[in-house]
Protein backbone atom coordinates (compact mmCIF):
# COMPACT_ATOMS: atom_id res chain seq x y z
CA UNK A 1 0.00 0.00 0.00
CA UNK A 2 1.29 3.41 -0.95
CA UNK A 3 -0.32 5.61 1.64
CA UNK A 4 2.54 8.09 2.03
CA UNK A 5 1.56 8.73 5.60
CA UNK A 6 -1.82 10.10 4.65
CA UNK A 7 -5.20 8.87 5.81
CA UNK A 8 -7.47 6.51 3.92
CA UNK A 9 -9.70 6.85 1.86
CA UNK A 10 -10.20 10.20 0.16
CA UNK A 11 -6.69 11.63 0.28
CA UNK A 12 -4.83 11.39 -2.98
CA UNK A 13 -2.25 8.74 -3.71
CA UNK A 14 0.14 9.27 -6.56
CA UNK A 15 -1.76 6.63 -8.51
CA UNK A 16 -4.76 4.99 -6.89
CA UNK A 17 -4.98 2.37 -9.63
CA UNK A 18 -1.80 0.79 -8.25
CA UNK A 19 -3.77 -0.32 -5.20
CA UNK A 20 -5.03 -3.90 -5.70
CA UNK A 21 -8.00 -3.15 -3.44
CA UNK A 22 -8.96 -0.15 -5.59
CA UNK A 23 -8.80 -2.20 -8.78
CA UNK A 24 -10.75 -5.04 -7.21
CA UNK A 25 -13.48 -2.60 -6.15
CA UNK A 26 -13.69 -1.04 -9.61
CA UNK A 27 -13.85 -4.49 -11.23
CA UNK A 28 -16.61 -5.50 -8.82
CA UNK A 29 -18.64 -2.36 -9.57
CA UNK A 30 -18.26 -2.82 -13.32
CA UNK A 31 -19.18 -6.49 -13.01
CA UNK A 32 -22.26 -5.76 -10.93
CA UNK A 33 -23.46 -3.07 -13.34
CA UNK A 34 -22.87 -5.24 -16.38
CA UNK A 35 -24.59 -8.17 -14.68
CA UNK A 36 -27.62 -6.03 -13.81
CA UNK A 37 -27.68 -4.71 -17.39
CA UNK A 38 -27.48 -8.21 -18.86
CA UNK A 39 -30.26 -9.38 -16.58
CA UNK A 40 -32.40 -6.39 -17.62
CA UNK A 41 -31.81 -7.09 -21.33
CA UNK A 42 -32.54 -10.76 -20.74
CA UNK A 43 -35.86 -10.04 -19.03
CA UNK A 44 -36.77 -7.38 -21.61
CA UNK A 45 -39.83 -5.18 -21.46
CA UNK A 46 -42.18 -6.12 -18.63
CA UNK A 47 -45.33 -5.24 -20.61
CA UNK A 48 -45.58 -8.60 -22.48
CA UNK A 49 -44.92 -10.52 -19.25
CA UNK A 50 -47.75 -8.66 -17.56
CA UNK A 51 -50.08 -9.36 -20.47
CA UNK A 52 -49.15 -13.03 -20.24
CA UNK A 53 -49.81 -13.03 -16.48
CA UNK A 54 -53.12 -11.27 -17.02
CA UNK A 55 -54.23 -13.90 -19.53
CA UNK A 56 -53.16 -16.70 -17.19
CA UNK A 57 -55.03 -15.08 -14.28
CA UNK A 58 -58.18 -14.62 -16.36
CA UNK A 59 -57.96 -18.25 -17.47
CA UNK A 60 -57.48 -19.46 -13.89
CA UNK A 61 -60.36 -17.40 -12.55
CA UNK A 62 -62.63 -18.59 -15.36
CA UNK A 63 -61.67 -22.19 -14.57
CA UNK A 64 -62.51 -21.60 -10.90
CA UNK A 65 -65.78 -19.87 -11.80
CA UNK A 66 -64.81 -16.58 -10.18
CA UNK A 67 -66.35 -13.29 -11.38
CA UNK A 68 -64.35 -10.89 -13.59
CA UNK A 69 -63.83 -8.56 -10.65
CA UNK A 70 -61.59 -11.17 -9.02
CA UNK A 71 -58.89 -10.63 -11.67
CA UNK A 72 -59.12 -6.85 -11.26
CA UNK A 73 -58.91 -7.16 -7.49
CA UNK A 74 -55.88 -9.46 -7.79
CA UNK A 75 -54.17 -6.96 -10.10
CA UNK A 76 -54.87 -4.09 -7.72
CA UNK A 77 -53.36 -6.13 -4.88
CA UNK A 78 -50.27 -6.93 -6.96
CA UNK A 79 -49.81 -3.28 -7.97
CA UNK A 80 -50.21 -2.03 -4.41
CA UNK A 81 -47.78 -4.68 -3.17
CA UNK A 82 -45.22 -3.72 -5.83
CA UNK A 83 -45.43 0.01 -5.07
CA UNK A 84 -45.26 -0.58 -1.30
CA UNK A 85 -42.28 -2.89 -1.79
CA UNK A 86 -40.39 -0.19 -3.74
CA UNK A 87 -41.39 2.37 -1.12
CA UNK A 88 -40.19 0.27 1.82
CA UNK A 89 -37.08 -1.25 0.25
CA UNK A 90 -35.70 1.91 -1.35
CA UNK A 91 -34.97 3.84 1.89
CA UNK A 92 -33.03 0.83 3.21
CA UNK A 93 -30.67 0.99 0.24
CA UNK A 94 -30.59 4.78 -0.03
CA UNK A 95 -29.79 5.29 3.66
CA UNK A 96 -26.85 2.87 3.43
CA UNK A 97 -25.66 4.56 0.25
CA UNK A 98 -26.05 7.99 1.83
CA UNK A 99 -24.01 6.96 4.86
CA UNK A 100 -21.26 5.58 2.67
CA UNK A 101 -21.18 8.70 0.48
CA UNK A 102 -21.17 11.05 3.45
CA UNK A 103 -18.39 9.02 5.04
CA UNK A 104 -16.20 9.08 1.95
CA UNK A 105 -16.78 12.81 1.52
CA UNK A 106 -15.60 13.32 5.08
CA UNK A 107 -12.60 10.95 4.98
CA UNK A 108 -14.32 8.24 6.99
CA UNK A 109 -15.38 4.67 6.30
CA UNK A 110 -19.03 4.73 7.33
CA UNK A 111 -20.74 1.45 8.26
CA UNK A 112 -18.23 -1.40 7.71
CA UNK A 113 -19.15 -4.37 9.90
CA UNK A 114 -22.81 -5.42 9.79
CA UNK A 115 -23.37 -7.99 7.07
CA UNK A 116 -19.69 -8.38 6.24
CA UNK A 117 -19.33 -6.51 2.95
CA UNK A 118 -19.00 -2.77 3.68
CA UNK A 119 -21.77 -2.87 6.26
CA UNK A 120 -24.51 -3.50 3.70
CA UNK A 121 -26.89 -4.83 6.37
CA UNK A 122 -26.48 -1.80 8.62
CA UNK A 123 -29.79 -0.15 7.65
CA UNK A 124 -31.70 -3.39 8.11
CA UNK A 125 -30.24 -3.71 11.60
CA UNK A 126 -31.14 -0.08 12.29
CA UNK A 127 -34.66 -0.71 11.05
CA UNK A 128 -35.07 -3.66 13.42
CA UNK A 129 -33.68 -1.54 16.25
CA UNK A 130 -36.21 1.23 15.50
CA UNK A 131 -39.05 -1.28 15.42
CA UNK A 132 -38.10 -2.68 18.83
CA UNK A 133 -37.53 0.66 20.53
CA UNK A 134 -39.96 2.03 23.08
CA UNK A 135 -42.62 4.42 21.81
CA UNK A 136 -42.59 7.48 24.00
CA UNK A 137 -45.47 9.97 24.12
CA UNK A 138 -44.45 13.05 26.11
CA UNK A 139 -46.64 14.06 29.06
CA UNK A 140 -47.26 17.47 27.47
CA UNK A 141 -48.28 15.98 24.14
CA UNK A 142 -51.66 16.30 22.50
CA UNK A 143 -51.92 12.54 22.41
CA UNK A 144 -54.14 11.93 19.35
CA UNK A 145 -52.48 14.58 17.22
CA UNK A 146 -49.08 13.22 18.25
CA UNK A 147 -50.07 9.68 17.34
CA UNK A 148 -51.74 10.47 14.03
CA UNK A 149 -49.06 12.84 12.69
CA UNK A 150 -46.63 10.19 11.31
CA UNK A 151 -49.47 8.51 9.43
CA UNK A 152 -50.69 11.79 7.96
CA UNK A 153 -47.13 12.53 6.80
CA UNK A 154 -46.46 9.05 5.39
CA UNK A 155 -49.68 8.00 3.66
CA UNK A 156 -49.70 10.82 1.05
CA UNK A 157 -46.07 9.99 0.22
CA UNK A 158 -47.07 6.39 -0.44
CA UNK A 159 -50.15 7.32 -2.44
CA UNK A 160 -48.12 9.68 -4.64
CA UNK A 161 -46.39 6.73 -6.33
CA UNK A 162 -49.64 5.50 -7.90
CA UNK A 163 -49.53 7.46 -11.20
CA UNK A 164 -45.74 7.21 -11.73
CA UNK A 165 -44.92 5.40 -14.95
CA UNK A 166 -41.98 3.08 -14.27
CA UNK A 167 -41.53 2.15 -17.93
CA UNK A 168 -43.65 1.02 -20.83
CA UNK A 169 -46.99 -0.33 -19.52
CA UNK A 170 -45.70 -0.17 -15.94
CA UNK A 171 -47.98 2.24 -14.17
CA UNK A 172 -50.04 1.39 -11.09
CA UNK A 173 -52.82 3.88 -11.86
CA UNK A 174 -52.77 5.53 -15.28
CA UNK A 175 -54.88 8.56 -14.37
CA UNK A 176 -55.47 11.54 -16.60
CA UNK A 177 -54.55 14.15 -13.97
CA UNK A 178 -51.38 12.38 -12.79
CA UNK A 179 -49.16 15.46 -12.37
CA UNK A 180 -51.77 17.45 -10.48
CA UNK A 181 -52.59 14.42 -8.34
CA UNK A 182 -48.96 13.99 -7.26
CA UNK A 183 -48.61 17.65 -6.25
CA UNK A 184 -51.98 17.68 -4.50
CA UNK A 185 -51.18 14.59 -2.45
CA UNK A 186 -47.68 15.83 -1.59
CA UNK A 187 -49.30 18.98 -0.22
CA UNK A 188 -51.29 16.97 2.31
CA UNK A 189 -48.09 15.83 4.05
CA UNK A 190 -47.59 19.38 5.35
CA UNK A 191 -50.57 18.80 7.65
CA UNK A 192 -48.79 15.81 9.17
CA UNK A 193 -45.64 17.82 9.83
CA UNK A 194 -47.60 20.64 11.47
CA UNK A 195 -49.51 18.10 13.55
CA UNK A 196 -46.20 16.61 14.69
CA UNK A 197 -44.86 20.05 15.59
CA UNK A 198 -47.91 20.95 17.60
CA UNK A 199 -48.77 17.58 19.07
CA UNK A 200 -45.36 17.05 20.65
CA UNK A 201 -45.95 19.77 23.23
CA UNK A 202 -42.41 21.08 22.82
CA UNK A 203 -41.46 24.57 21.69
CA UNK A 204 -38.57 23.37 19.52
CA UNK A 205 -40.89 20.94 17.78
CA UNK A 206 -43.46 23.66 17.23
CA UNK A 207 -40.83 26.00 15.79
CA UNK A 208 -39.48 23.24 13.58
CA UNK A 209 -42.94 22.27 12.43
CA UNK A 210 -43.88 25.85 11.56
CA UNK A 211 -40.59 26.45 9.74
CA UNK A 212 -40.99 23.24 7.85
CA UNK A 213 -44.58 24.00 6.87
CA UNK A 214 -43.65 27.52 5.75
CA UNK A 215 -40.81 26.15 3.64
CA UNK A 216 -42.86 23.34 2.11
CA UNK A 217 -45.81 25.59 1.27
CA UNK A 218 -43.51 28.22 -0.28
CA UNK A 219 -41.36 25.87 -2.35
CA UNK A 220 -44.43 24.03 -3.58
CA UNK A 221 -45.24 27.04 -5.77
CA UNK A 222 -42.05 27.21 -7.92
CA UNK A 223 -42.00 23.42 -7.97
CA UNK A 224 -45.47 23.25 -9.47
CA UNK A 225 -44.97 26.21 -11.81
CA UNK A 226 -41.66 24.88 -13.13
CA UNK A 227 -43.51 21.84 -14.47
CA UNK A 228 -46.07 23.94 -16.34
CA UNK A 229 -43.80 24.25 -19.46
CA UNK A 230 -43.49 20.46 -19.53
CA UNK A 231 -47.26 20.14 -19.40
CA UNK A 232 -47.57 22.74 -22.17
CA UNK A 233 -45.13 20.85 -24.41
CA UNK A 234 -46.64 17.46 -23.72
CA UNK A 235 -50.24 18.72 -23.83
CA UNK A 236 -51.29 16.40 -21.02
CA UNK A 237 -51.15 15.98 -17.26
CA UNK A 238 -50.88 12.22 -17.64
CA UNK A 239 -47.38 11.01 -16.69
CA UNK A 240 -47.48 8.19 -19.24
CA UNK A 241 -48.29 10.66 -22.01
CA UNK A 242 -45.59 13.05 -20.85
CA UNK A 243 -43.11 10.19 -21.27
CA UNK A 244 -44.59 9.27 -24.63
CA UNK A 245 -44.08 12.85 -25.84
CA UNK A 246 -40.32 12.48 -25.30
CA UNK A 247 -39.74 9.26 -27.25
CA UNK A 248 -38.48 10.72 -30.54
CA UNK A 249 -35.09 12.07 -31.59
CA UNK A 250 -34.01 15.33 -33.22
CA UNK A 251 -31.62 14.84 -36.18
CA UNK A 252 -31.71 11.12 -35.39
CA UNK A 253 -29.52 11.30 -32.29
CA UNK A 254 -30.58 14.05 -29.85
CA UNK A 255 -33.46 12.72 -27.72
CA UNK A 256 -36.55 14.93 -27.51
CA UNK A 257 -36.36 15.03 -23.74
CA UNK A 258 -37.75 18.19 -22.21
CA UNK A 259 -34.38 19.02 -20.66
CA UNK A 260 -32.99 19.47 -24.19
CA UNK A 261 -35.57 22.08 -25.17
CA UNK A 262 -33.48 25.25 -25.54
CA UNK A 263 -33.38 27.47 -22.43
CA UNK A 264 -36.87 26.56 -21.21
CA UNK A 265 -36.04 22.94 -20.52
CA UNK A 266 -32.80 23.56 -18.64
CA UNK A 267 -34.31 26.38 -16.59
CA UNK A 268 -37.34 24.27 -15.68
CA UNK A 269 -35.08 21.35 -14.75
CA UNK A 270 -32.89 23.46 -12.45
CA UNK A 271 -35.89 25.14 -10.81
CA UNK A 272 -37.63 21.82 -10.25
CA UNK A 273 -34.44 20.24 -8.90
CA UNK A 274 -33.82 23.05 -6.39
CA UNK A 275 -37.44 23.15 -5.28
CA UNK A 276 -37.47 19.35 -4.94
CA UNK A 277 -34.41 19.38 -2.69
CA UNK A 278 -36.19 21.98 -0.56
CA UNK A 279 -39.43 19.99 -0.54
CA UNK A 280 -37.63 16.96 0.85
CA UNK A 281 -36.16 19.04 3.72
CA UNK A 282 -32.61 18.14 2.77
CA UNK A 283 -29.47 20.25 3.12
CA UNK A 284 -28.97 23.05 2.01
CA UNK A 285 -32.64 23.57 2.84
CA UNK A 286 -32.82 21.59 6.08
CA UNK A 287 -33.67 24.51 8.34
CA UNK A 288 -36.76 22.65 9.67
CA UNK A 289 -34.57 20.05 11.33
CA UNK A 290 -31.38 22.04 11.86
CA UNK A 291 -29.92 19.87 14.61
CA UNK A 292 -27.74 22.56 16.09
CA UNK A 293 -30.52 25.06 16.73
CA UNK A 294 -33.77 23.11 16.93
CA UNK A 295 -32.69 19.68 18.23
CA UNK A 296 -33.98 18.26 14.92
CA UNK A 297 -37.28 20.09 14.75
CA UNK A 298 -40.68 18.53 14.38
CA UNK A 299 -39.62 14.97 15.11
CA UNK A 300 -37.67 15.68 18.31
CA UNK A 301 -40.26 13.96 20.49
CA UNK A 302 -40.73 10.94 18.27
CA UNK A 303 -39.03 7.65 18.92
CA UNK A 304 -39.08 4.12 17.59
CA UNK A 305 -41.36 3.27 14.70
CA UNK A 306 -43.10 6.66 14.69
CA UNK A 307 -39.78 8.40 14.06
CA UNK A 308 -38.93 5.95 11.32
CA UNK A 309 -42.27 6.64 9.63
CA UNK A 310 -41.25 10.30 9.27
CA UNK A 311 -37.90 9.15 7.99
CA UNK A 312 -39.54 6.87 5.43
CA UNK A 313 -41.83 9.68 4.29
CA UNK A 314 -38.79 11.90 3.72
CA UNK A 315 -36.93 9.28 1.74
CA UNK A 316 -40.13 8.40 -0.08
CA UNK A 317 -40.46 11.99 -1.25
CA UNK A 318 -36.83 12.02 -2.32
CA UNK A 319 -37.39 8.91 -4.39
CA UNK A 320 -40.57 10.41 -5.82
CA UNK A 321 -38.73 13.61 -6.76
CA UNK A 322 -36.12 11.57 -8.62
CA UNK A 323 -38.82 9.59 -10.42
CA UNK A 324 -40.61 12.83 -11.32
CA UNK A 325 -37.40 14.47 -12.56
CA UNK A 326 -36.69 11.43 -14.71
CA UNK A 327 -40.27 11.44 -16.00
CA UNK A 328 -40.64 15.15 -16.69
CA UNK A 329 -37.20 16.03 -18.01
CA UNK A 330 -35.17 12.92 -18.82
CA UNK A 331 -37.68 11.08 -20.95
CA UNK A 332 -38.77 8.49 -18.39
CA UNK A 333 -37.98 5.12 -19.86
CA UNK A 334 -36.77 6.27 -23.28
CA UNK A 335 -33.24 5.50 -24.43
CA UNK A 336 -30.77 8.40 -24.85
CA UNK A 337 -29.61 7.13 -28.25
CA UNK A 338 -31.61 5.19 -30.84
CA UNK A 339 -29.28 2.17 -30.93
CA UNK A 340 -29.61 1.71 -27.14
CA UNK A 341 -33.26 0.76 -27.40
CA UNK A 342 -32.44 -2.91 -26.76
CA UNK A 343 -32.20 -2.07 -23.04
CA UNK A 344 -35.76 -2.17 -21.65
CA UNK A 345 -37.48 1.04 -20.59
CA UNK A 346 -37.79 0.18 -16.91
CA UNK A 347 -34.01 -0.29 -16.69
CA UNK A 348 -33.48 3.17 -18.22
CA UNK A 349 -35.99 4.63 -15.82
CA UNK A 350 -34.37 3.15 -12.72
CA UNK A 351 -30.89 3.99 -14.04
CA UNK A 352 -31.80 7.65 -14.48
CA UNK A 353 -33.48 7.73 -11.10
CA UNK A 354 -30.42 6.21 -9.43
CA UNK A 355 -28.21 8.88 -10.98
CA UNK A 356 -30.57 11.58 -9.70
CA UNK A 357 -30.63 10.03 -6.23
CA UNK A 358 -26.84 10.23 -6.25
CA UNK A 359 -27.16 13.96 -7.07
CA UNK A 360 -29.48 14.42 -4.09
CA UNK A 361 -27.00 12.70 -1.77
CA UNK A 362 -24.13 14.65 -3.29
CA UNK A 363 -25.89 18.00 -2.69
CA UNK A 364 -26.61 17.12 0.90
CA UNK A 365 -22.96 16.58 1.76
CA UNK A 366 -21.63 19.47 -0.36
CA UNK A 367 -23.65 22.61 0.34
CA UNK A 368 -23.85 24.45 3.67
CA UNK A 369 -27.25 25.21 5.20
CA UNK A 370 -29.10 28.40 4.21
CA UNK A 371 -30.27 30.83 6.88
CA UNK A 372 -34.03 30.84 7.32
CA UNK A 373 -34.65 34.33 5.88
CA UNK A 374 -32.26 33.75 2.96
CA UNK A 375 -34.17 30.55 2.29
CA UNK A 376 -37.45 32.45 1.92
CA UNK A 377 -35.81 35.26 -0.07
CA UNK A 378 -34.32 32.74 -2.46
CA UNK A 379 -37.72 31.16 -3.04
CA UNK A 380 -39.89 34.25 -3.40
CA UNK A 381 -37.42 36.56 -5.12
CA UNK A 382 -35.55 34.13 -7.35
CA UNK A 383 -37.26 30.79 -7.96
CA UNK A 384 -40.85 32.00 -8.24
CA UNK A 385 -40.26 34.92 -10.68
CA UNK A 386 -38.08 32.74 -12.87
CA UNK A 387 -40.64 29.97 -12.90
CA UNK A 388 -43.24 32.50 -14.07
CA UNK A 389 -40.84 33.81 -16.71
CA UNK A 390 -40.21 30.26 -17.80
CA UNK A 391 -43.89 29.73 -18.50
CA UNK A 392 -43.77 32.79 -20.76
CA UNK A 393 -40.63 31.41 -22.50
CA UNK A 394 -42.46 28.14 -23.04
CA UNK A 395 -45.34 30.05 -24.61
CA UNK A 396 -42.88 31.74 -27.00
CA UNK A 397 -41.31 28.35 -27.79
CA UNK A 398 -44.70 26.89 -28.64
CA UNK A 399 -45.61 29.94 -30.74
CA UNK A 400 -42.59 29.67 -33.04
CA UNK B 1 -69.58 -0.36 -4.49
CA UNK B 2 -69.44 3.28 -5.64
CA UNK B 3 -72.52 3.98 -3.51
CA UNK B 4 -70.70 2.57 -0.48
CA UNK B 5 -67.66 4.77 -1.18
CA UNK B 6 -69.87 7.81 -1.70
CA UNK B 7 -71.85 7.39 1.49
CA UNK B 8 -68.88 6.60 3.70
CA UNK B 9 -67.08 9.69 2.37
CA UNK B 10 -70.22 11.74 3.03
CA UNK B 11 -70.25 10.41 6.59
CA UNK B 12 -66.60 11.49 7.01
CA UNK B 13 -67.47 14.96 5.72
CA UNK B 14 -70.51 15.38 7.97
CA UNK B 15 -68.94 14.02 11.15
CA UNK B 16 -65.75 16.06 10.76
CA UNK B 17 -67.83 19.17 9.97
CA UNK B 18 -69.75 18.65 13.21
CA UNK B 19 -66.44 18.27 15.00
CA UNK B 20 -65.21 21.56 13.55
CA UNK B 21 -68.15 23.37 15.13
CA UNK B 22 -68.49 21.49 18.41
CA UNK B 23 -64.94 20.77 19.61
CA UNK B 24 -63.48 23.02 22.29
CA UNK B 25 -59.90 22.94 21.06
CA UNK B 26 -59.49 25.34 18.13
CA UNK B 27 -56.54 23.41 16.75
CA UNK B 28 -58.54 20.17 16.67
CA UNK B 29 -61.28 22.07 14.87
CA UNK B 30 -58.77 23.31 12.30
CA UNK B 31 -57.41 19.78 11.76
CA UNK B 32 -60.91 18.38 11.37
CA UNK B 33 -61.65 21.14 8.86
CA UNK B 34 -58.73 19.78 6.85
CA UNK B 35 -60.22 16.29 7.07
CA UNK B 36 -63.63 17.66 6.07
CA UNK B 37 -62.18 19.39 2.99
CA UNK B 38 -60.26 16.25 2.05
CA UNK B 39 -63.51 14.30 2.41
CA UNK B 40 -65.22 16.73 0.01
CA UNK B 41 -62.35 16.07 -2.42
CA UNK B 42 -63.03 12.36 -2.02
CA UNK B 43 -66.74 12.91 -2.77
CA UNK B 44 -65.71 14.76 -5.97
CA UNK B 45 -63.50 11.82 -6.94
CA UNK B 46 -66.27 9.32 -6.28
CA UNK B 47 -68.55 11.36 -8.57
CA UNK B 48 -65.96 11.27 -11.35
CA UNK B 49 -64.82 14.92 -11.18
CA UNK B 50 -61.08 14.17 -11.30
CA UNK B 51 -59.78 17.69 -11.89
CA UNK B 52 -61.98 19.11 -9.15
CA UNK B 53 -60.72 16.39 -6.78
CA UNK B 54 -57.08 17.32 -7.30
CA UNK B 55 -57.58 21.06 -7.17
CA UNK B 56 -59.70 20.73 -4.04
CA UNK B 57 -56.86 18.83 -2.34
CA UNK B 58 -54.19 21.18 -3.66
CA UNK B 59 -55.93 24.43 -2.75
CA UNK B 60 -58.13 23.64 0.23
CA UNK B 61 -56.18 20.96 2.09
CA UNK B 62 -52.63 21.87 1.07
CA UNK B 63 -53.28 25.63 1.13
CA UNK B 64 -56.21 26.90 3.13
CA UNK B 65 -56.27 24.32 5.91
CA UNK B 66 -52.52 24.77 6.38
CA UNK B 67 -52.99 28.55 6.48
CA UNK B 68 -55.66 28.13 9.16
CA UNK B 69 -53.30 25.94 11.17
CA UNK B 70 -50.71 28.70 10.89
CA UNK B 71 -53.21 31.25 12.19
CA UNK B 72 -54.17 29.05 15.13
CA UNK B 73 -50.58 28.22 16.03
CA UNK B 74 -49.12 31.71 15.65
CA UNK B 75 -51.90 33.97 16.94
CA UNK B 76 -53.93 31.67 19.15
CA UNK B 77 -54.39 32.24 22.87
CA UNK B 78 -54.37 29.42 25.37
CA UNK B 79 -58.00 30.14 26.24
CA UNK B 80 -58.97 29.06 22.74
CA UNK B 81 -57.88 25.53 23.53
CA UNK B 82 -60.28 25.02 26.43
CA UNK B 83 -63.28 27.33 26.06
CA UNK B 84 -66.58 26.46 24.44
CA UNK B 85 -66.63 27.75 20.85
CA UNK B 86 -70.39 28.39 20.88
CA UNK B 87 -72.13 31.38 22.45
CA UNK B 88 -75.72 31.83 23.67
CA UNK B 89 -77.12 32.36 20.19
CA UNK B 90 -76.62 28.75 19.14
CA UNK B 91 -80.36 28.05 19.00
CA UNK B 92 -80.97 30.94 16.62
CA UNK B 93 -78.05 29.79 14.44
CA UNK B 94 -79.45 26.27 14.37
CA UNK B 95 -82.85 27.60 13.30
CA UNK B 96 -81.31 29.66 10.49
CA UNK B 97 -79.40 26.58 9.32
CA UNK B 98 -82.57 24.50 9.39
CA UNK B 99 -84.50 27.09 7.35
CA UNK B 100 -81.68 27.32 4.79
CA UNK B 101 -81.60 23.53 4.55
CA UNK B 102 -85.36 23.38 4.01
CA UNK B 103 -85.06 26.04 1.32
CA UNK B 104 -82.49 23.96 -0.52
CA UNK B 105 -84.22 20.61 -0.12
CA UNK B 106 -85.66 20.71 -3.63
CA UNK B 107 -82.20 20.81 -5.18
CA UNK B 108 -80.88 18.24 -2.75
CA UNK B 109 -83.58 15.75 -3.66
CA UNK B 110 -83.21 16.49 -7.35
CA UNK B 111 -79.54 15.62 -7.13
CA UNK B 112 -80.23 12.66 -4.85
CA UNK B 113 -79.51 10.15 -7.59
CA UNK B 114 -76.05 11.57 -8.24
CA UNK B 115 -74.14 8.41 -7.30
CA UNK B 116 -71.93 7.56 -10.23
CA UNK B 117 -72.88 4.48 -12.22
CA UNK B 118 -70.95 4.82 -15.49
CA UNK B 119 -67.15 4.79 -15.51
CA UNK B 120 -65.81 8.36 -15.18
CA UNK B 121 -64.32 10.28 -18.10
CA UNK B 122 -61.36 12.65 -17.74
CA UNK B 123 -62.64 16.22 -17.46
CA UNK B 124 -59.45 18.29 -17.56
CA UNK B 125 -59.26 18.96 -21.30
CA UNK B 126 -62.91 19.97 -21.53
CA UNK B 127 -62.58 22.24 -18.50
CA UNK B 128 -59.51 23.92 -19.99
CA UNK B 129 -61.27 24.53 -23.30
CA UNK B 130 -64.25 26.08 -21.53
CA UNK B 131 -62.13 28.24 -19.23
CA UNK B 132 -59.98 29.65 -22.03
CA UNK B 133 -62.74 29.73 -24.63
CA UNK B 134 -66.35 30.37 -23.73
CA UNK B 135 -65.70 31.57 -20.16
CA UNK B 136 -62.39 33.38 -20.77
CA UNK B 137 -63.69 36.83 -19.85
CA UNK B 138 -65.39 35.84 -16.54
CA UNK B 139 -62.32 33.73 -15.69
CA UNK B 140 -59.96 36.67 -16.20
CA UNK B 141 -62.33 39.00 -14.33
CA UNK B 142 -62.34 36.66 -11.34
CA UNK B 143 -58.54 36.51 -11.30
CA UNK B 144 -58.37 40.33 -11.50
CA UNK B 145 -60.74 40.64 -8.53
CA UNK B 146 -58.67 38.16 -6.55
CA UNK B 147 -55.47 40.08 -7.25
CA UNK B 148 -57.19 43.31 -6.24
CA UNK B 149 -58.30 41.67 -2.99
CA UNK B 150 -54.73 40.45 -2.34
CA UNK B 151 -53.21 43.87 -2.93
CA UNK B 152 -55.91 45.45 -0.79
CA UNK B 153 -55.19 43.08 2.08
CA UNK B 154 -51.48 43.91 1.92
CA UNK B 155 -52.20 47.68 1.85
CA UNK B 156 -54.57 47.53 4.81
CA UNK B 157 -52.24 45.45 6.95
CA UNK B 158 -49.38 47.86 6.14
CA UNK B 159 -51.50 50.90 7.06
CA UNK B 160 -52.38 49.44 10.45
CA UNK B 161 -48.73 48.61 11.13
CA UNK B 162 -47.65 52.27 11.02
CA UNK B 163 -49.77 53.28 14.00
CA UNK B 164 -48.08 52.50 17.30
Amino acid sequence: MILKGRAWPTELWDDPWKLPRYRRGARMLAGLSLGALAAAVGVGELGPWLKFADAELAFASAALGLPDEAVDAAWILVKVAAVVAVFVAAPVVIVWWERKISAHMQSRFGPMRTGGFHGWLQTVADGIKLLLKENITPAQADSWVHRLAPAVALVPALVCFAPVSFGQALCAADIDIGTLYVFAMAGVSVMGIMMAGWGSGNKYSLLGGLRSAAQLVSYELPRTFSVVPVIMFAGSLNLTRIVAAQQDYWFGFLPKWFIFYPVVGQLAFVLFLIASVAETNRTPFDIPEAESELVSGFHTEYSGIKFSLFFMAEYGYMLLSCFLLATFFLGGGSAPLPFLKFIPSWAWFFGKSTLLIFCFLWFRWTFPRLRVDRLMDFNWKFLLPWSFANIAFAGLCLLF
Amino acid sequence: MSALVFYSLSAVVLISALGVVLLKNTLHSALLLGLCLAGVAGVFASLGADFLFSSQLLIYVGGIAVLLLFVVMLSGRSSELKLRQVNDQWLAALLICAVTFLGMRRYIFEAGTAVLTASPQPTTAALGKLLLGEYAVPFEAVSLILIAALVGAVVFSKARERKP
